[in-house]
C-alpha cells in the first residue's frame, strides 16, 4: 500500500486555542474567580475536558472522569455537616481533586495530541521566544522518559531490596535520586547533541508540516474563553 | 570555540530536562499536601529535595537567562497545575535575583550558587498567598470542609507567619542547596556528571 | 570530501583522544572506521558531524574540512545541512514525541517548504515499506523500530554525508538486516558515510575501505577486499566482532536446544528432551509463568519448564517475543505476573524471588546507587563483610577501583560492578539482560568469562541474548522462545 502523508493535524484543535483553553480553566477553574457569579461557565470549563477526551476516543479515560465527577458530587453532599478532622482531610482531597482534575484532563489532552513541531510553530506565530518554547517542548518529551527511569530504578532496587524504610529514609531517597537525576543528564546530554546534529537553534526561522490554522470549533472555543472574561469581567467592575 | 554568550539549544534543552526533574519531584511532595501538616511542610520538604537536581543544573549554568528561564517554566507549570499564578509573579523576580547573584560570582561559586538556589526556590512560598493576602476568599471555597479544618489552617497559618514562611523557605533552601553541593561532590562529581 | 589535515584531540578532562590524524574520504565513499573500545573511532565521527568542537570541549588542533566547510569556523548548524548522523542509543536520539515528526524534523529546521518535506517523506517510506511505522508514538517502538527511524529521518533530509556512530549496538538480528538496507540505499545515492562499528560483518558488502584505529590513531588501512579476507581469529586479534550476522533463532549448534512453545494452545509437554543423560540433572521447576499486557493476549502462557541448575541458559527469540519480560517475570518484578518457581522444596512466590534471584539489567546504571564500588557490594552482602567483598571485586578485576564512584566507570565495568554485587548477595540463580550489547570483542570474551565463573561458582545463569558469539562461546543450553 503506498504511502501518503496527511499533513492535516490530527486534533480538533489549533494549539493556541488549546493554550488559550488551558488559560481560562486554570483561572476559573483552580482559581474560582468570579465565585457563584461564573457558574454556569464554570461547569463548562469542567465538562469540556471531558468531551474533548471523548472526541479522541479516550473512552475509558472519559468515563473514569466522569465516574469521578459524579463519586465526589455525592461524597461531597454527604459531607455537609459539621465535619471532625479526619473527615475535613477526605473533604479536601475530594476538593482538590474536582479542582484539579479538570485542568490535568485538559493539560494531558494538550500533550497528547499536540505535535513538538506543531507546537513550536504555533508558538512562534504567537511571537513566544524560541527560549520558552524549547525547554517547554523538552518538558514534554522528557516526562516519559523521567517515568520509565524512575521505575527501571525502584524496580532495582526492589530486587536487590533496598526498599523504602523509615530506618534509612535519606538514604532511599538519595539511591533513588542520584541513579535517576545521573541517567536523566546523560540521556539529556545526547538529546542536545542529537537535535543539534539536525540542526534545531535559537531564533532561526522553521517551517512545520503540520497545517496550523484555526477551524470552526477552534473559534467556538475562543469566543467561549472570551465570553468566560468578558462575563467575569462584568460581575466584578459593574455589578 | 565559541564562546558566545546567546543561548543555545543545548542550554535550552538543559533548562527543559532538570525543570522537568524538578517538577516530577515538587508534584511528588506536592501529593502529601492534602494534609493539612503536610501544607506547611512544603515549604520545608520541596526546596530541600530539589537540591540535588538544582545544583547539578547550576553547574551546567554559564550564560545569563538560565536560571530566570527555569524558574518561569516552574511558575507556569504551577500556575496550570493549580497553585496560584503568584507563582510565576514571584518565580520570575525571585529567578532574576537569583541570576543576578550567580552572575555576580561568574557562574562558579558554590555559595553564591547556594543563595541563589534559595532566593530562586521563593515560588513555593508565593502558594501561600492565597492564604494569607485573600483569605476570606480562599476559605470560602473551602467552606465545605467544616470549621475544625479551617481551624486548624489559621492555627498553622496566622498573617504573620507569612513572613516566617519565607524565612523557613530561604532557610531549607540554603539547606537544600547544601545537601545538594554535597550529594554533587559525593556523587556528581566523581561520577564525571557535574 | 572529507580531509583530516594532522587532527589532535582531546577532552575537556582526559589525555589525547585523537593524535594526528590524517584522512581524505572522497565522495560516495563507505568508510568503516573499526577498532576496540575506547580507541577513538567516535571521537573521529565527531569531528564530521561538528559535535567536536562545538558540543564536546576539549582541545583541537590541525583542520578538519567537510565539503570545504572548515569545521571550526562553521557552527553546528551550518554543518548540519551537510551531514546527517545516527547514533548509537536509540532512546536519547529523538527530539519529537511522534515518528511522522520525528522524519520532519531536520527540514523544518531548515525553513524547508511543508510540500518538498511531504514529498520527501513520501519517498523514504515508500522506499523502506515503513507506513506502518508512521504515525506512532516514539515511546512505544522497539529498539530496532526506533533506529529504523533515525535512519529515516537522515534520509529524508536533502544531505550529502551520512555519519553511524555504532549503529547496531542495540539491534538483534532483524534490526540488522533492516539497517543493511538502509545503507544499501544510501550508497546507491551516492552518499559519503562514515561508519565507527567494532561489530563489522554484516558491513562488508557496502564498505570501499576500512580504517583500524588504536588509541586515537589510525593504525591501518585494509581495502574491502582485504578485511573480507580476514579470518575469525585475526578479526578477534584487532579487537573486533566476527559474527556474520546470524539469526540466533536459527542457530542449533553446539549447545542444545530447548525449544519452549509460548503458549498452550498446541501442546502441554512443553520440552523436548534431547538427551538420556538429561535425567540425571536437577531442575528448578517454574509454573504458570503467564504473562499478558493489560486487556492482549497473553505474551507468553508456560504451565511448567524445567530449568536446569548449575549452567548456563541462553533465551533467544525474535524481537518483540517477550524475552525481557520473561526474565523480569522469572525475577518477581512483574505483579500481573504469578509463577511459582520450586527450588529443592520450597516453593517461590514473587517476593521470595526478588529475594533469591539476582537480575543484571540492560542499563546497568539503574542498578548502582551507593558512591563506591567497594560500598556498592557491601551493601549487597546480607552481614557487611569488607574482606569477602574485595576478594569478589579482585576475581573480577575490580580491586583497584575499589573506591572509584560505580558511574564513573566505563559500560563493561560497571557490569562487572553489578556482577560482583549479585555474587555478593550469595544468590543461587542470576539473570542477565543483553550483557553484551554494545561490546566489543575483547569485552565480550569478559563477559563470557565471568559467565563461566558464574557456572564454576555453582551458580544458575539464564542470559536473554541476540550474540551469536557468546552464545556460542559460553551458554550450555538454548531455550527458544516461540
Amino acid at each position: 500500500m503506498e504511502y501518503k502523508l496527511n499533513r492535516d493535524i490530527h486534533s480538533l484543535l489549533d494549539p493556541r486555542t488549546k493554550l488559550l483553553l488551558l488559560f481560562t480553566s486554570s483561572i476559573f477553574v483552580i482559581g474560582t474567580a468570579g465565585e457563584k457569579w461564573m457558574s454556569v461557565f464554570y461547569w463548562i470549563l469542567v465538562f469540556l475536558p471531558v468531551v474533548l477526551l471523548f472526541v479522541e476516543k479516550e473512552w475509558k479515560a472519559g468515563l473514569i472522569s466522569i465516574a469521578i465527577y459524579i463519586g465526589s458530587f455525592f461524597a461531597q453532599r454527604a459531607l455537609q455537616h459539621d465535619l471532625t478532622m479526619i473527615e475535613s482531610v477526605f473533604a479536601l482531597m475530594l476538593f482538590i481533586l474536582t479542582k484539579i482534575l479538570p485542568t490535568v484532563i485538559l493539560a494531558r489532552y494538550i500533550v497528547m495530541t499536540t505535535k513538538v513541531s506543531e507546537f513550536l510553530t504555533a508558538m512562534n506565530k504567537l511571537h513566544v521566544t524560541d527560549k520558552l518554547t524549547i525547554p517547554i517542548s523538552v518538558i514534554f518529551r522528557f516526562f516519559p522518559t523521567v517515568a520509565e527511569e524512575y521505575k527501571s530504578i525502584t524496580d532495582a532496587m526492589r530486587m536487590r531490596g533496598i526498599e523504602m524504610g523509615a530506618k534509612k529514609a535519606g538514604e532511599a531517597i538519595e539511591y533513588r535520586m542520584v541513579p535517576l537525576i545521573a541517567s536523566c543528564s546523560l540521556i539529556g546530554e545526547e538529546l542536545s547533541a542529537a537535535a543539534m546534529t539536525r540542526g534545531l537553534d535559537v531564533g532561526k526561522k522553521r517551517s512545520c508540516i503540520w497545517k496550523i490554522k484555526f477551524g470552526l470549533f477552534d473559534w467556538f472555543i475562543i469566543i467561549f474563553c472570551f465570553a468566560c472574561f468578558i462575563w467575569w469581567g462584568i460581575g466584578r467592575f459593574f455589578v | 570555540m565559541e564562546k558566545s554568550n546567546r543561548l543555545n539549544a543545548k542550554d535550552l534543552i538543559n533548562v527543559g530536562i532538570y525543570t522537568a526533574i524538578c517538577a516530577v519531584i515538587c508534584c511528588a511532595v506536592a501529593m502529601t499536601g492534602v494534609i493539612p501538616i503536610m501544607m506547611v511542610l512544603l515549604v520545608v520538604f520541596v526546596p530541600i529535595l530539589t537540591g540535588i537536581p538544582y545544583m547539578l543544573f547550576l553547574t551546567k549554568v554559564k550564560k545569563f537567562g538560565m536560571i530566570l528561564i527555569l524558574n518561569v517554566l516552574m511558575g507556569i507549570l504551577m500556575w496550570v497545575t493549580g497553585m496560584s499564578f503568584y507563582a510565576l509573579a514571584v518565580g520570575t523576580v525571585s529567578g532574576l535575583i537569583a541570576e543576578l547573584i550567580y552572575r555576580s560570582g561568574n557562574y562558579q561559586s558554590k555559595w553564591r550558587g547556594i543563595l541563589a538556589y534559595a532566593i530562586s526556590g521563593i515560588y513555593c512560598w508565593a502558594n501561600y498567598f492565597g492564604i494569607f493576602f485573600n483569605a476570606d476568599a480562599y476559605f470560602a471555597t473551602r467552606q465545605k470542609f467544616g470549621q475544625d479544618y479551617i481551624d486548624a489552617v489559621t492555627r498553622m497559618l496566622p498573617p504573620w507567619m507569612c513572613p516566617v514562611l519565607l524565612a523557613v523557605d530561604i532557610a531549607c533552601g540554603i539547606i537544600g542547596g547544601f545537601i545538594g553541593t554535597k550529594v554533587l561532590k559525593k556523587h556528581f562529581e566523581k561520577a564525571g556528571i557535574a | 570530501m572529507i580531509v583530516f589535515d594532522n587532527v589532535c584531540f582531546s577532552y575537556k578532562k582526559g589525555e589525547e583522544s585523537l593524535s594526528n590524524i590524517n584522512l581524505k574520504v572522497d565522495d560516495g565513499e563507505v568508510v568503516l572506521v573499526c577498532g576496540p573500545s575506547g580507541c577513538g573511532k567516535s571521537t573521529l565521527v565527531r569531528c564530521v558531524n561538528g559535535l567536536i568542537p562545538h558540543f564536546y570541549e576539549g582541545e583541537l588542533k590541525g583542520k578538519i574540512s567537510v565539503n570545504d566547510i572548515d569545521v571550526s569556523g562553521s557552527t553546528l548548524r551550518q554543518l548540519s545541512k551537510k551531514v546527517g548522523t545516527v547514533f548509537q542509543n536509540p532512546r536519547s536520539q529523538f527530539f519529537n514525541v511522534d515518528t511522522t515528526s520525528e522524519l520532519a524534523f531536520g527540514c523544518e529546521n531548515f525553513n524547508m517548504s511543508p510540500e518538498n518535506i511531504e514529498e520527501s517523506i513520501n519517498r523514504v517510506v515508500n522506499k523502506h515499506d515503513m507506513s506502518a511505522l508512521m504515525d506512532r508514538s516514539i515511546f512505544k517502538l522497539s529498539g530496532g523500530e526506533k533506529q529504523k527511524i533515525a535512519c529515516a529521518s537522515i534520509a529524508v533530509e536533502p544531505i550529502e554525508i551520512i555519519i553511524l556512530d555504532e549503529p547496531s549496538a542495540n539491534l538483534d538480528y532483524k534490526g540488522i538486516c533492516e539497517l543493511q538496507k538502509m545503507i544499501e540505499a544510501w550508497k546507491e545515492e551516492g552518499k559519503t558515510i562514515l561508519i565507527a562499528e567494532h561489530r563489522i560483518s554484516y558491513l562488508f558488502p557496502y564498505i570501499t575501505r576500512a580504517l583500524l584505529m588504536e588509541k586515537g590513531s589510525i593504525k591501518k588501512e585494509f581495502t574491502s577486499e582485504e578485511i573480507r579476507s580476514l579470518s575469525k581469529d585475526e578479526l578477534h586479534g584487532l579487537g573486533l566482532r566476527a559474527d556474520d550476522a546470524k539469526d540466533p533463532t536459527k542457530l542449533q549448534d553446539n549447545s542444545e536446544t530447548v525449544i519452549i512453545n509460548k503458549q498452550i494452545d498446541d501442546n502441554c509437554n512443553t520440552q523436548n528432551e534431547s538427551n538420556d543423560d538429561v535425567k540425571s540433572r536437577e531442575y528448578y521447576v517454574l509454573k504458570n509463568m503467564k504473562y499478558s499486557y493489560k486487556g492482549e493476549k497473553p505474551v507468553f502462557d508456560i504451565p511448567e519448564m524445567k530449568i536446569p541448575k548449575g549452567e548456563i541458559i541462553a533465551i533467544v527469540g525474535e524481537n518483540g517475543a517477550g524475552k525481557s519480560t520473561f526474565l523480569r517475570c522469572l525475577c518477581g518484578m512483574e505483579r500481573r505476573c504469578r509463577a511459582k518457581l520450586d527450588i529443592d522444596s520450597e516453593t517461590l512466590n514473587n517476593r521470595k524471588r526478588r529475594q533469591n534471584i539476582y537480575m543484571v539489567m540492560q542499563d546497568v546504571n539503574h542498578q548502582l546507587f551507593t558512591d563506591s564500588v567497594l560500598e556498592e557490594v557491601l551493601i549487597s552482602q546480607d552481614k557487611e563483610d569488607k574482606e569477602e567483598a574485595l576478594r569478589i571485586l579482585d576475581s573480577l578485576d575490580l580491586k583497584e577501583f575499589a573506591d572509584r564512584h560505580p558511574l564513573s566507570l566505563s559500560g563493561g565495568q560497571k557490569q562487572r560492578v553489578a556482577v560482583a554485587s549479585a555474587i555478593a548477595s550469595g544468590r543461587d540463580i542470576i539473570l542477565f539482560d543483553e550483557p553484551t550489547s554494545g561490546l566489543d570483542y575483547y569485552h565480550m570474551l569478559q563477559v563470557s568469562d565471568i559467565l563461566k565463573s558464574l557456572k564454576e561458582k555453582g551458580r544458575t545463569v539464564i542470559i536473554v541474548t541476540h550474540d551469536t558469539e557468546l552464545i556460542e562461546r559460553a551458554c550450555t543450553q538454548t531455550f527458544l522462545l516461540k
